[in-house]
Order: C-alpha cells, then structure tokens, then sequence
C-alpha cells in the first residue's frame, strides 16, 4: 500500500494525522504482539476514537478489498494480533469508554479498548467484579478477550469470557453493523446464540463495538493453599483427588520446578522450593469455604504434600497469584526465547500427559517448564531455546508439535484459551476434519467474502507471514497429519 | 527479543541484554505514565524497547525514535512491573548517554540544555539563574514553552540559604554515624530539607558530617548526556565524603537512583570499583531512618491526615515502599492515607517538565486529583520534583495544601511534640 | 401426507435430509408450539437417537444422544453426585436435543449459568446433510469457531444435533429454601438488587406474584454443617435491609423450583428481560399467569391470547417464544437478530431446508 493508495487517501480524510500512524517507528512498535516470533509491518495503523470511525474503517477497508487486523494491547500468545503486512491495524485503546455500570442488574456496558481488570476496578465499589482473568488482566482489553475468548486461571467455576458476555454490538468485515444479546442475564435468551458464535472467532468475522459484560458479587471469602510435592505425577493426583471429592474451588493450578524457580526470581511469591506446587483456591460464603478448607487441607495432607501453605490474608493471596500469573514473561529470566503452548487434555489424564512430556524433553534435550490450569486440564508448557543458536527454533517447534499431537491423541485440544491465532493454524488440520474446517471456512466467507478481517489466521496456510519453517511440518514427520 | 546489535558502544553489552531478557508481553504498559496517558505503543516501555532495539541494530535513524525515546520520564515503573526483569533504566540510560554525544538539538532546546547544563548542579549559580527567571516570568507568553515550564516550577522568591556546620554531633546516645549528600537543585530551592533531615538525624543520636567540599552526584548531567561532567562532579564527591560513616545519606530520590547508575557511568574508568564502593554507601533519608528506627518523643496533638507521595526514583527505582510509611506510621496521631494510582508517576521526573511540558502537567494534574480525592491536610513526598509538581498544582486550583518532605514532616513532629511537652 | 422417520444411526438421518427439500427435526414432543404442521415438511424424530455416550465423572464431561430424556441425564449424574447446572426446564418428557434447541434452562441457572454456559461441543447433520463435530469434548478448547454455542436456541433451523457433550458440575448434597413476602413488586425488586448485589451465593432466585402482593422464592445449596449459618444469615440480612412481610423457610421440593408448574393456559412462553423491565412488562400482560425465574431475568409467561402477549413483547422490544400451544409463530415480540444469522444459514444451510 503506497501513500497514494486510496485507503490511505481515504484515511487522511477521516483521520487527524496523530492518529494515523504511517512512519516506521510508529509502525515497528506495532510489528509483534506477545508472541514476537512472528513480527510483520502494516502499512498504517489509525487509532479510532468513536465507533462511527471504526465502522467507516472496516467499510473503506470491505470496499477497497485491503485486510485488517483489530488490536487492543497486543498481549496475544499466539500471534493473533499480528499485523498484516501492507494491511491495516485498527488500535481500539483509545475506545476505552466504561459506559455505564448498573450494579443492581450487575451489568456493565463497556467499549472494546477497557481494560479487563478496569472493570473491576469500577466494580469493586457495589461489591462486584468481572470473572475472566487472564494472567495478562491488568493490561490486555475487553475487545481481544473476546476475540479470543480469553480464559484465566479462575475460569474453572465461572467460565470464559464467553460465559460473561450478555450482549454485543458489532462490525461485521464487509461494514454491517448488528446487535445481539440483551441486559439480560438469557443474554441472547431467544434465538441462536450468536454471542456464542462471535466470541473466540478470532478476530475473523469482525470488530465488536459495544460488550455488555456480566459481572459478579466478589467472594465474602477466598481461602488458597499452597501445596508442595517432591514429585508432578503426586501433585496430578491430588488434583483427582479435589475433584472427587465434590468440592468446586474457584481455581486448581500447578507449576514445576523451573516455573516456579522463574516465578519466585520475579516476584519472590514466597514458593517453596519444590518439584511441583499445586495451588488450590476456594471461594464464596465463609461458613462453606471454611468447613470445605479444613477438609481441603486435611485432603492435601493425604496427598503426600510436603509442606502446605495457606495464605493468611489479601497480601499474601495477592503475592501466590502474581507469582502464578508473572510465570510466563518470568521465564524471560530463563532463556532468551520460549514458546508457550496451551493444550488441553482431559483431567484424568494429565499424570500420563505429564510423563510423556518429560520423555519428550529429554528426547530433544530441551528445557520445559509447566504451568497448568490443572482443572480444566489445560497444560502451558513452556519450551525455552535460545533463538541465536542456529536450529534451536526448529528443535524447540517439533517439541511443540509433538506436545500438541499428544494432547489431541488424549481427545483433548490444542489451545484451551490463547486460540489459534498465527501459532497453531498449521496444527488444525491435526484436530479438524477437512470437511469441519472447510465448514469453518464456508461460515467465514458467508460472514467476510473478502476475508480481509484478520486474513491469515486461525486456518491453515494462509497468506500472513509464518514463523519461518524449513522442511516438513513437525506434525508431518509425525505422519499426524498431510498435504496431499 | 531477538536482536543483531552491533553497536561498539562501551554499555552495548548491558544494552542488549535488556533487550534480550524483553519477551514484549506487555505487562509493562499497565504501569507506565506516557501509556497511560497517549495510548500508543512507541510510548510504552516495550515500544521504546523496540525502537531503541532498531536503532542499535541500525534499522532506524535515532532522530526517527527520539520524540519516544525522550517523551519517557524515566520514572521506573515498568521495572517493577516486568516479569522477566528487564533492566529498562540500565537501556534507557545507556541508550540517552549514547545519543545524546550524537545528537543535534534546536537551537533553542540547546540554549535551554545548556542553561541545566550550566546551572543546575551549582547551588548559587541556580539561584541566581533563578533570580533572572523570574525577571523573564513577565515575558512568559513569549517564550517557549520547555522555558516556559522551567520557570513555572519556581517559587515566587528563593528561600535564603540555610548553611549546615560541618559537622552536628549526635543527641543523647549516639547510634550512628552518617554524611549528607547535599545536592543541588534541592539546595537552592528548600534548603530546608537537608537542615531538617539533619536535626531530625541528630536528634535520633545519629553523628552528621556534611562536607563543604562536596559536590552534586552529577545524576541530571547523566540524564541530559554529559557523561565526563558527571564524572567530574562523582569524583569530587568520592573525594569529599568520608570514608569512615555508616551511610551517605540523600535527602533527594533522584541522587539516590542517580548514583545507582555510577556502575553504567564509570564502566571501563579506572576508578569504577571506587564509585561501586561510594553507591553502595548512599542510603535514601528514609532507608536509612526505617532501619535504625525512630526516637520518642515525637508526635502531633491533633490528628494529621496525611498522603504520602511515592517518588518513582524510590519507589520504582530504590524499591523503597516501606521504610517512608514506616517512618510515618510511628508518628503518633498521624493518618496515613490511601490513594488511586499511587505508583503512578506525578509528571515530575528529574527534567521532564522542562522537556515534556504538556504530558507534565496531564500527569501532574491527575495525580492532583487523586490527592485532593483523599482530602488530607498535607501531602508528605521524599523528592523535591515531586514537592515542586505537587506545590504549583496545588497552587493552579487554588488548593493551599501545605506539601513537604518527609524529613520536615518530622522535625515538626519533634517540635510539636518538644512544644507540648 | 407428511414424510416422517426415526431415524437410529447419522447415516440415516443424512439420507433423510439429503431426501428431502423441508425437515423438521423433533425429540418428544414436549414444546407443542415449536413443531410446524404444514404437509410438506418431513419430520425427523430422533427420539430413537438416545442414551449416554460417555460420562466421566472425574472430567465433569457428559456426552449423549440428543434423542436422551432429560430424565434419564439427571438420573445417571445424580448417581456420582453430579447435575446439569443450567438446570434443564422440562425435566419429565424433554429430549436434551429440544432443549437445547430451544435455549430452556430451569431456574437453577442463576448460580452458574445457563445451557449456553456448558455446552461444550455437538455433533450435527447440516442442511446439506453433512454430518461432522462442532466445539470439543473437554472442558476448556479454543480452537475453531464455537458453532456449539450457536446451536442453542437456534430450533435445529441451521442444523440437527445428534449428539452433545456437556461440562457439568458436583451438585450441593443439601439445599434449602426461602420465602419472602413483599407487599409491592418494587420492594421485591429491592430486594433482588439487594441480594445481586450482596456475598450470598444463591442457587436459584423465583419472583411470582402471590394473593396479597409477591413471592420471592430463595435457595442455598451446601454442605450440611454451613447451610443452617448460612440460612440465617440471609434471612436477617432481608429482614433488615428490605422490609419483607414474612420470611419463612419452605419445605425444599423439586415442585417449588419447577417454574412452570402452575402456568395452565391455552400458550405458555419463555420472555427474555432484565429484572428492571419487569414493572413495564406486568403493565403489558395483566391477567397473564407469570413467574419470574434466575433473579427476575427470564419470565414464564401462561396466556389464552398468544396474539396479545406478541405484541405487548412487540411495543416493549421484549423477545419471547412461545412454548405450548397450537401457535402459528412461536417467535414472538422483538424479531431476532438477523444479518449474522442469515450468513450463518447461508453457510450451514444453503437451500433453506432445515425449518
């Protein structure tokens, strides 16, 4: 896109010049998202203020066949905020409007570049708060929630962000402009749930405008325990354990040893030092989530936990979840490069996924360290390398592969909560049949015929610049998948 | 981040190992003023990061990245912030020192920068630089605005001096034994707050030297670019102080963080493991204070409603939360109260309202409010920039809310309560 | 005469709608309203199409036919101490098929969520009579669009289900429940803005109008030793913040949380609303039979002039369905959203068959 490219024309017309981002270092601060082994240069970036000039954008950009990608913060895992080179990107932080708040109904409408955790904030003084927190809660926004219907480590009890969206009003890719859903707790109540269906398409169907988001009354009490293991397969087990034992704890987490070596040189959460630490949190009334906590810890003691930790107030509840939420980018203190994976596999299993992880490191002499939501099953393996040594990315992305294709061969999936995005759309064919995702594809092409609304992710090989990879595919070599 | 940095320069080690450890997650943004306040990511801690990451591998032109690059306050905040332990001030000041050898300024900017360059560290030739600014405050309009904000910041009329002997022997039993750093813009403009920080340090039994010889730490040169004059400046001190004190303690945070960075000044100088040894003896006021623990009798006879502002040079760059409100909570009937975004930086930061008028006064406005929001009946602050930001917003809404430094807010604890007793 | 089949295996259903230009897919029956009655439409029953396909307790997954009694989903969790948290409505005749179709959660919904809430995955035969697996089977799964969630509530007009797979919870082993009586509607409103906004973590909140003003029906489901605490406590806390008439702990029965069980009328329907539309709505529909269920945001509403009800729900902007009755058009009030869902149909369902 040259600047006499009618786009940029037409942008200059709708846009003040400090908003419509054209020079290269403006540009090269927008290049990668959270996963910066993909990095790819738009040919502009506009920063709307109001809806009306996110609506005219997607139309010049529907009308003049040029793709774009819709950002809030860039906090994406798998690249799904990745730009599109001489496309265009679309930064919704300034539309950062809480509209209002109605804590009687316990409704909050918002627009798509609020912040997660600022919803809380304007909350908290009813009492209330928004459910869904991804680790990256204190930046990343509503609007890329909802494209990829981010999770958390809370999301066990109360769901994804999905499951707190009540309404919607949106831009579709070809500039139609549609309502769904009600301030109604139904939500879409009446009719298909399209709330359902635009949530974690990943950008690719459109720009929500509007949310309206439910939110919820704030435990009278949380109660979180620390438990130490001298071995994984142990702290697995207690985690079958809670979850026959019928209680429902708001959050069931796991690190190993180089996370939690990573999280503690971060943050010093005050871990202790420990092959794995399972952290267990109940929440809700207190008369409950006492008598439950008393049965909890006498359970972790049977467990074969070596030590158990319970947090004794706010502080030191804060502490355990900031170590647990910074253990990602802590492991920046590790290894110069990670991939983050974000497989699920069912619970039951996650003692034999675990194994098999370990045999696999040690297959391709690499580090991993694993963090996991241990009661969805989903499992955050984080692969270190060091990108400067010549074959490590490809080492470190058939580990990867491998870790996926065992997730899938468990009947699990390959992304619990970051999507699919630029990172795993190779891997979809290993999950989908080519007939559901020639499906996905005819429901994309009903909904965006240009597919210009975040063109080359989430389906594989498509057109936006792919990490770099030299033979076959690591899922190829593993004869899970082919390109006949 | 990966990178291909070639740069010769001495720090180019340290700076790509910032760059390195940055895995661009951007939990970074959340904390940092400029984000905050501009929404965009070339004025963000990561972007900065990249661009600076561009210019070291020579795929930008520093002029295309400075405007971001300058527009940091340089606050800190995103170190604390960041997961993967990112030392962002070990780039930004390496990265500063750099360009500033190379860089091209105009004309007037150069004329402002040489007036700090000129003026800031040397007491009385800032007072008189003063004197001459208010002469020029009835031309205000104008001038431009870097001086126009330069001039706004001072008080109507420089205090007088307050002169300190060389030495005040310790009251009572004598627990300690310390040097005050003087400093520079501070001392002229409230010389008060070293004669407070000193009587309330004697009268804990604390023994205080204060050198005559001694010298600015040199840390505003460093920011600005002139490195082998901050070094001058360094090494009078390492000359003046004594050898033989518990601490070298600064009323002032930027001195504080300022000679934490003498490792990044004096890498490669012969004398680096003596500048080592000297920032590793400067203690903050507070710091040092918290440690030994404060004497009685001190106290207010009605109750104070107190907010405590965090200096980013303590809070972000020294990690010094704690120890002030652990000073504070010991004075008897003083509240200590809340604020919104208290980690946010009020707009100060060493010379940037001088550089960055407009987003100074955003952040200093909003950090205003969330203060006033509180409804205290003084605003308690370890920094002079802050004090001085805190004060003329204050002032611009017609708020006469009396800010000090914490060292004043305890010699009038002693007062008051010596005065009651 | 109308083409009908029972179909036992996907293959044949395929061939059904391959075979066919209009089908209507059905379970039981149990909604009158929603089945069409016109001679050229070709009705799947899959009602044949039942039973469990895989339950693991331990992965609180649930997988069957979509032909499956509800009855008999609820009996098989209720065996491991487990139950559907959406709380199906109709839970004596109802296929989970149909409700789905139909977006039909029961009044325990309001702890945790409703049917969209937990349903994880589908497998379908389309309009073009292909037949494959939308979402997944475990509890968690980003991948793909999540077209499961789309099938609920949409009256199997863009697909046939055949199977689901469901998240489902450890059920509370005790529950009790709660009366209160408030004189006006706007103090029984008080009081569950109140409580939404309170640390009281209710299973299940029901509004219904009483002979001398309103009931506000109220249960807590929990360990046996925290209930009676528990009980109390939020008794008195009504008692001092909202002023009700008589607040008396009822006897906990699965007929006092059936919301449907006392609406007798020619139609009964389901009306989507915030709590705080439901002065407007009870100005709109007097004389119906209604209960309030999930904190006053679905109604029930039980009318012998389905008509009238269409267009107070019109001129209100409300959206209902009409779920028994011989009605023309069960979608009532506000028409449903439109542009999204035609390209959803256009893709699913090219030639319109599925109606």
């Amino acid at each position: 896109m040259k600047n006499a490219h009618p786009l940029l024309q037409a942008l200059e017309a709708l846009y003040p010049p400090e908003r419509l981002l054209t020079r290269d270092a403006q540009l090269l601060t927008y290049e990668s998202d959270a996963l910066t082994a993909f990095h790819s240069k738009p040919a502009a970036a506009v920063i709307p203020i109001s809806e009306a000039e996110v609506i005219e954008t997607v139309r010049l950009c529907h009308q003049l066949a040029v793709p774009f990608v819709a950002r809030g913060s860039g906090t994406s895992l798998s690249g799904g905020s990745l730009p599109i080179a001489d496309g265009l990107l679309v930064a919704l932080n300034r539309l950062n409007r809480i509209k209002s708040i109605d804590p009687e109904q316990r409704i909050a409408v918002v627009e798509p570049g609020v912040v997660n955790l600022h919803i809380t904030h304007a909350a908290a003084p009813y009492g209330l708060y928004y459910a869904p927190d991804p680790s990256s809660q204190s930046i990343c926004t509503i609007g890329g929630n909802i494209a990829f219907n981010s999770g958390g480590a809370h999301c066990l009890k109360y769901g994804m962000t999905s499951n707190h969206v009540l309404g919607m009003k949106v831009v579709l890719a070809d500039g139609a402009v549609t309502e769904f859903g009600s301030d109604s707790l139904d939500g879409c109540g009446v009719g298909p749930d399209l709330i359902g269906l635009f949530v974690g398409s990943e950008g690719l169907f459109g720009i929500a405008l509007e949310i309206t988001v439910r939110l919820l009354p704030q435990p009278e009490r949380y109660r979180t325990l620390l438990a130490a293991y001298d071995d994984l397969g142990k702290a697995g087990d207690a985690v079958s354990r809670v979850v026959a034992s019928g209680m429902l704890p708001g959050a069931i987490e796991i690190m190993d040893r180089l996370a939690i070596q990573a999280a503690e040189a971060a943050v010093q959460a005050g871990y202790p030092d420990a092959e794995a630490l399972l952290i267990v949190e109940l929440e809700g009334e207190a008369p409950q989530v006492e008598a439950e906590f008393a049965q909890l810890q006498a359970m972790m003691r049977a467990s074969g936990a070596f030590e158990l930790r319970s947090a004794r107030d706010e502080a030191e509840r804060a502490r355990i979840w900031k170590g647990r939420k910074g253990a990602f980018s802590a492991v920046g203190r590790l290894s110069p490069d990670y991939i983050v994976q974000d497989g699920v596999v069912p619970r039951s299993r996650l003692g034999e996924a675990l194994t098999r992880i370990k045999a696999l490191k040690t297959k391709h002499q690499l580090e991993v360290a694993n963090v996991f939501h241990a009661g969805d099953g989903n499992l955050h393996p984080l692969i270190l390398y060091d990108g400067r040594q010549p074959g490590a990315l490809e080492k470190a992305e058939a580990l990867a592969g491998e870790i996926l294709a065992l997730c899938i061969k468990l009947g699990g999936s390959i992304t619990g909560e970051h999507g699919v995005g630029m990172e795993k759309r190779d891997y979809m064919p290993a999950m989908f049949s080519e007939q559901e995702l020639d499906i996905m594809q005819a429901l994309r092409r009903a909904i965006d015929p240009k597919e210009i609304a975040n063109r080359g992710k989430m389906f594989p090989s498509g057109e936006a610049p792919a990490l770099q990879q030299r033979g076959m595919h690591p899922l190829e070599r593993q004869g899970v998948i082919s390109r006949e | 981040m990966r990178h291909s940095i070639t740069s010769d320069d001495i720090r180019a080690p340290e700076m790509a190992k910032a760059i390195e450890s940055c895995v661009h997650c951007g939990f970074c943004l959340a904390a940092c003023p400029t984000y905050a306040s501009l929404g965009e990511e070339m004025n963000s801690p990561r972007g900065r990061i990249v661009l600076m990451k561009n210019v070291l591998e020579a795929r930008l032109p520093a002029a295309e990245a400075q405007e971001y690059i300058d527009r940091c306050l340089g606050c800190m905040a995103c170190v604390p912030a960041c997961p993967s332990g990112v030392a962002y001030g070990d780039l930004l000041v390496s990265y500063r020192a750099m360009q500033e050898k190379q860089r091209q300024r105009p004309p007037l900017d150069a004329i402002a920068r040489r007036l700090i360059r000129e003026t800031l560290p040397y007491p009385r030739r800032f007072r008189l630089a003063a004197r001459a600014g208010k002469l020029g405050a009835a031309l205000g309009a104008a001038l431009p605005a870097p001086f126009a904000a330069m001039l706004n910041l001072l008080p109507g009329s420089l205090p007088p001096a307050m002169p300190l002997p060389p030495l005040l022997p310790a009251q009572g039993e004598k627990r300690g034994k310390v040097a005050i750093l003087l400093g520079c813009v501070q001392q002229a403009l409230a010389p008060n707050i070293n004669y407070a920080a000193a009587q309330v340090l004697a009268a804990n039994g604390i023994e205080v030297h204060i050198p005559p010889r001694q010298s600015c730490c040199g840390s505003i040169l460093l920011h600005v670019g002139a490195e082998a004059d901050a070094r001058e400046l360094a090494r009078r001190n390492f000359q003046a102080m004594p050898a033989d004190v518990d601490a070298i303690i600064t009323t002032a945070a930027g001195c504080g963080s300022g000679i934490d960075d003498y490792a990044l000044l004096f890498k490669g100088q012969p004398d680096s493991a003596e500048a080592a040894d000297f920032s590793q003896k400067v203690l903050d006021f507070s710091a040092y204070l918290a440690a030994v623990g404060l004497r009685a009798p001190l106290g207010f006879s009605q109750e104070r409603r107190v907010v405590y502002q965090d200096a980013c040079h303590l809070l972000h760059a020294q990690g010094l939360q704690r120890e002030p409100r652990t000073l504070l909570r010991q004075i008897p009937n003083l509240r200590l109260l809340p604020i919104a975004d208290a980690g946010m930086c009020c707009g100060s930061a060493g010379t940037y309202n001088i550089d960055q008028p407009a987003i100074a006064a955003e952040l200093g406005g909003r950090k205003a409010e969330s203060i006033l929001a509180a409804a205290p009946d003084a605003v308690v602050s370890g920094n002079i920039g802050c004090i001085t930001q805190l004060r003329q917003q204050f002032t611009s809404r017609g708020e006469a809310l009396p800010v000090l430094h914490i060292a004043e807010l305890l010699q009038q604890a002693y007062s008051h309560s010596a005065a009651s007793s | 005469m109308t083409t009908q089949s029972k179909p036992r295996a996907v293959a044949e259903l395929q061939d059904f709608v391959r075979g066919n230009t209009l089908v209507h897919a059905r379970g039981n029956g149990s909604k009158s309203a929603l089945h069409p009655a016109a001679a050229d439409i070709a009705i799947a029953d899959l009602s044949l199409m039942r039973g469990i396909v895989e339950y693991q307790p331990a992965e609180f997954t649930l997988s069957a036919r979509a032909g499956s009694p509800i009855a008999e989903l609820k009996a098989a969790l209720a065996a491991e101490g487990q139950y559907l948290p959406f709380d199906p409505l109709l839970p004596e005749r109802a296929t989970i098929g149909g409700t789905v179709a139909a977006n039909l959660s029961g009044s325990r919904r309001y702890r945790y969520g409703g049917l969209r809430d937990f349903i994880l995955g589908a497998s379908v035969v389309d309009g073009g009579g292909r037949a494959y697996t939308v979402g997944g089977k475990v509890v968690k799964n980003a991948a793909g669009f999540d077209l499961s969630k789309f099938l609920v509530g949409s009256l199997g007009q863009y697909a046939i289900m055949t199977e689901l797979t469901f998240k489902v919870f450890p059920d509370a082993p005790h529950f009790s429940s709660l009366r209160l009586r408030y004189q006006t509607l706007d103090a029984a409103l008080a009081a569950i803005f109140f409580l939404n906004q309170s640390i009281f973590e209710l299973d299940a909140l029901d509004l219904l109008p009483a002979a001398d003003g309103w009931s506000l029906l109220a249960r807590l489901g929990g360990g046996a030793d925290a209930l009676p605490p528990r009980l109390e406590r939020i008794r008195a806390a009504l008692q001092s913040e909202t002023a009700p008439q008589a607040a008396e702990e009822v006897a906990d029965t699965a007929r006092l949380w059936q919301p449907l069980r006392q609406l007798d009328a020619a139609f009964v329907a389901k009306v989507v609303l915030p709590p705080k539309r439901i002065p407007a709505l009870e100005r709109g529909i007097s004389g119906c039979q209604r209960r309030y269920s999930c904190g006053g945001n679905i109604a029930w509403v039980a009318t012998e002039d389905i008509a009238a009800l269409d267009r107070a729900l019109a001129a209100l902007g409300l959206a209902g369905l009409c779920l028994q009755g011989d009605c023309e058009k069960p979608l009532l009030g506000k028409a449903p959203e439109s542009i999204l869902s035609a390209r959803v149909k256009a893709a699913l369902d090219p030639d319109g068959k599925l109606v």
